[in-house]
């Protein structure tokens, strides 16, 4: 497997990773931080809050779905095969889009243009990442993807959620427009603009205070494994870039196919009332 | 004396929604330059039938000719900017009333504008004037003025005064008169209200569940209609 030049700096940031430093937690550690959901159980029956069960088997999934992740991811890793890497990143897409179609209820039917969006989001952003930093092996590209893809997911799901309201509470703006002879494109055109902004709200803001209100997650983990804060820095400065990407060219795409299904092919808007 | 020929014409015209039958098979012919009132009770089907002429909805069947030609064989935006269309409540866009008018049409000149200011009766020194600062009757005239300035043939107005105050709503009655008497412009007015329809004159339609029950002078169509459905909404009993 081939690797591009620039793909030395980020290779060199993440092999610190297995300093001495590195933090292990064994199964026991893992059993003691499991009082913590005890305590905040007990918490929660003083205060009579109706959600003890949910944190109960919350726990239990979280515990049962990363462990058996970790299995595979570790299979994953050790095969590091192209396929399989292309494999996973399509099972995540859709099981991304899929539970996204399940938040966007204003569009219906929205899965196969979330899968769509996501698709083309996501591959562009990780085909340019691992043709100029990332190497294209399975233990770089499937975390990295699966960050691409979860923000992707969202980002597509409130653009369109944002699409769906605004095309249902602005008609008679919409109308307006399309009366005075206007097309849809020019007749929705702030609607698109505004959907599309809004997909990318999470993101900016998490770029215009990063470092400042939170560490993020990419750099905290390497932190917690021992890798040199300014390493670790290095890398969550590429992952909130290559965020920015994902989550711009999966918003934008989203809206673009979503907002063709509120229009016919004489300019009439369909009834929103899905 | 030939006829005239007529410059709107709808032929069979049907929608249906969901099963349910909202217009059926309406035929009528509209002549330049007339009056129209299309009357009837609540969920008649009259804004439906506006909405279908301009196309902003599409008819289940049957097809509507402007100047003799389908509606199908117009591009949409040539379509609308002949045929106007003016809603209850009027939307506005933002910024001013110049950006109002130049939205509708991009070529107009100043004076033109405030030409259409006068002609909707606003002092055309508040071409400039941002238009949260309007009154909801100031707003339809304004859109109004917009309608006009696509310069169309025809103006369909869905209930154009049922969101103003009763004080204001001869004033904009008044107004459109005056816009048919300095142009030729064939107007097609929707009011769920009988004394509208006599007080704007010409012809009327009556519509009482997605059917044409009445035509002819509106007159004739509210005081002494033909029908047992026309007699039912003259007594009130179909309101």
């Amino acid at each position: 497997m081939s690797y591009s030049v620039l793909s030395t700096p980020l290779l060199s940031i993440l092999a610190t990773t297995t300093s001495d430093k590195m933090v292990s937690p064994n199964l026991t550690q893992v059993g003691y931080s499991a009082l913590l959901v005890l305590i905040s159980i007990a918490i929660s029956r003083f205060w009579k809050l109706p959600v003890a069960k949910d944190m109960a088997i919350g726990s239990v999934r979280t515990f049962a779905q990363l462990v058996a992740v970790g299995y595979a991811l570790k299979i994953i890793f050790d095969i590091d095969s192209a396929w399989l890497i292309a494999l996973v990143l399509i099972i995540m897409t859709l099981v991304g889009a899929h539970a996204a179609s399940g938040s966007v209820r204003e569009i219906r039917k929205s899965f196969p243009i979330l899968f769509l969006a996501m698709s083309i989001g996501s591959l562009i952003t990780i085909g340019l990442m691992s043709l100029l930093v990332i190497p294209f092996q399975a233990s770089y590209i499937i975390p990295l993807g699966g960050m691409i893809i979860s923000n992707s997911m969202n980002a597509a799901a409130l653009s369109l959620t944002r699409l769906g309201a605004d095309l249902s509470q602005q008609k008679l703006a919409v109308e307006s427009a399309l009366a005075l002879g206007k097309t849809w494109q020019v007749a929705t055109r702030s609607i698109v603009r505004e959907s599309a902004r809004t997909g990318m709200i999470s993101i900016l803001n998490f770029m215009k205070t990063v470092g400042i209100v939170a560490l993020p997650g990419a750099m905290t983990g390497m932190i917690l494994a021992g890798a040199e804060p300014l390493d670790a820095v290095y890398l969550q400065i590429i992952v909130a870039y290559m965020l920015l990407m994902a989550v711009t060219l999966t918003s934008i795409i989203a809206v673009a196919i979503a907002i063709r299904r509120f229009f016919t092919s004489y300019h009439q808007l369909i009834e929103t009332d899905n | 004396m030939s006829e005239q020929a007529p410059l709107l014409s709808l032929n069979s015209l049907s929608r249906e929604i969901k099963k349910r039958k909202i217009l059926d098979n309406i035929s009528f012919d509209f002549l330049a330059g007339k009056t129209y009132t299309i009357i009837g009770p609540s969920g008649a089907g009259k804004s439906s039938l506006l909405r279908l002429i301009n196309r902003l909805d599409e008819p289940t069947d049957g097809t509507v000719l402007l100047n003799g030609k389908p509606a199908r064989e117009y591009k949409p935006e040539h379509l609308r900017c002949q045929i106007g269309f003016l809603f209850q409540t009027p939307h506005l866009f933002e910024k001013t009333i110049s950006d109002n008018l130049l939205f509708a049409n991009r070529s107009l000149s100043i004076d033109e504008q405030k030409h259409l200011l006068e002609i909707v009766q606003i002092n055309a020194s508040r071409l400039h004037e941002p238009v949260p600062k309007l009154s909801v009757g100031e707003k339809q005239r304004v859109a109004l003025a917009r309608l006009l300035a696509t310069k169309p043939l025809v103006a369909l107005l869905d209930e154009p005064t049922s969101a103003l105050d009763p004080s204001i709503t001869e004033a904009i009655e008044q107004t459109i008169k005056e816009i048919i008497n300095l142009t030729n412009l064939t107007v097609i007015m929707v009011t769920h209200n009988p004394d509208q329809a006599l007080r704007m004159g010409g012809e009327s339609l009556l519509l009482v569940d997605g059917k044409l029950i009445e035509t002819g002078h509106v007159e004739h169509v509210i005081n002494n209609p033909s029908t047992q459905l026309g007699r039912q909404y003259r007594s009130r009993d179909l309101l």
